[in-house]
């Protein structure tokens, strides 16, 4: 089928890094960012059928993609058991007090968003990002980088929303605690 | 959620208004809470700054490389396989 063969191979030329960036940002890994985009590719070539071309061929595919993504991490956070009161709680209490109140005063940030500071953020995010417990990673970078409401989060892996929304909070805590140690309370400060 | 909150529990309710709307009273629990502590005060706005700061970066993402070469022919490959049993 010659007409398959054409689009199939004009999808990974046009599409394929794109794709690949889509998948990487969430994956934080480049071979299974490389795996998300060829299921996409193969899934797409299953379902073209279906394709009727209402939506552009890149949306079409990141609407896949967005699913292989989950597949991916859904495999992963089998994976890593998340259990009911571990994962970070002991940590969590660590920057608290007995009583509830901060253990530690926070520092102001400044203004984070400046410009000439965005290199040095960038390394000091992924960083960050790398250190999170992969289920807690997985899921603040489905909420916080791919911007999906935490409904959608919990039925696509498929844990209770009392669960997705802990480790998202513990996600927030942790990765707010790391920005700070790591120079944010510095950047646009200086 | 009872009206005098701690830090701690304020962090949990300024967290879930990041994803949901909040009930009334949990939203008062909070806005009284903010009030009066300042580290929370900036707990919050920083977690709005967290939001915005992934959001911009993850625009910024379109400088990273693309797939490798050898990637894209394996993909390209597959593909192949996949039109030719």
């Amino acid at each position: 089928m010659p007409l398959n063969t054409l689009d199939a191979h004009r999808w990974l030329a046009d599409h394929g890094d794109y794709l690949f960036r889509v998948a990487r940002r969430q994956l934080h890994s480049d071979a299974l960012a490389e795996d998300a985009v060829q299921d996409t590719l193969l899934a797409a070539l299953s379902a073209q059928a279906r394709y009727a071309g209402d939506a552009s061929p890149r949306t079409w595919l990141t609407g896949i993609l967005k699913h292989k993504i989950v597949d991916l991490i859904r495999r992963q956070v089998r994976e890593v058991e998340i259990p009911r009161d571990a994962d970070g709680e002991e940590a969590v209490d660590s920057l608290f007090q007995q009583d509830g109140h901060w253990a530690e005063p926070l520092r102001p940030w400044g203004n984070p968003q400046a410009e000439a500071e965005l290199s040095q953020l960038r390394r000091v995010l992924d960083e960050c990002a790398d250190r999170l417990k992969p289920s807690m990673a997985q899921i603040f970078s489905l909420r916080e980088v791919a911007g999906m409401e935490t409904e959608e989060i919990c039925k696509e892996l498929n844990i209770t929303p009392t669960n997705c929304w802990v480790l998202l909070h513990r996600a927030r805590l942790f990765m707010r605690q790391c920005l700070e140690l790591n120079g944010f309370s510095k950047v646009g400060a200086a | 959620m009872k009206w005098i909150t701690t830090c701690k529990e304020t962090t949990e309710l300024a967290s879930r208004a990041m994803d949901e709307r909040l009930s009334f009273g949990d939203r008062m629990a909070m806005r009284t809470h903010l009030v009066i502590c300042e580290n929370c005060r900036r707990f919050m706005q920083q977690l709005h700054d967290m939001r915005r700061l992934f959001q911009t970066e993850t625009r910024a993402n379109d400088a990273v490389p693309g797939l490798s070469s050898e990637a894209r022919q394996r993909i390209a490959n597959e593909l192949q396989n996949k039109l030719d049993p």
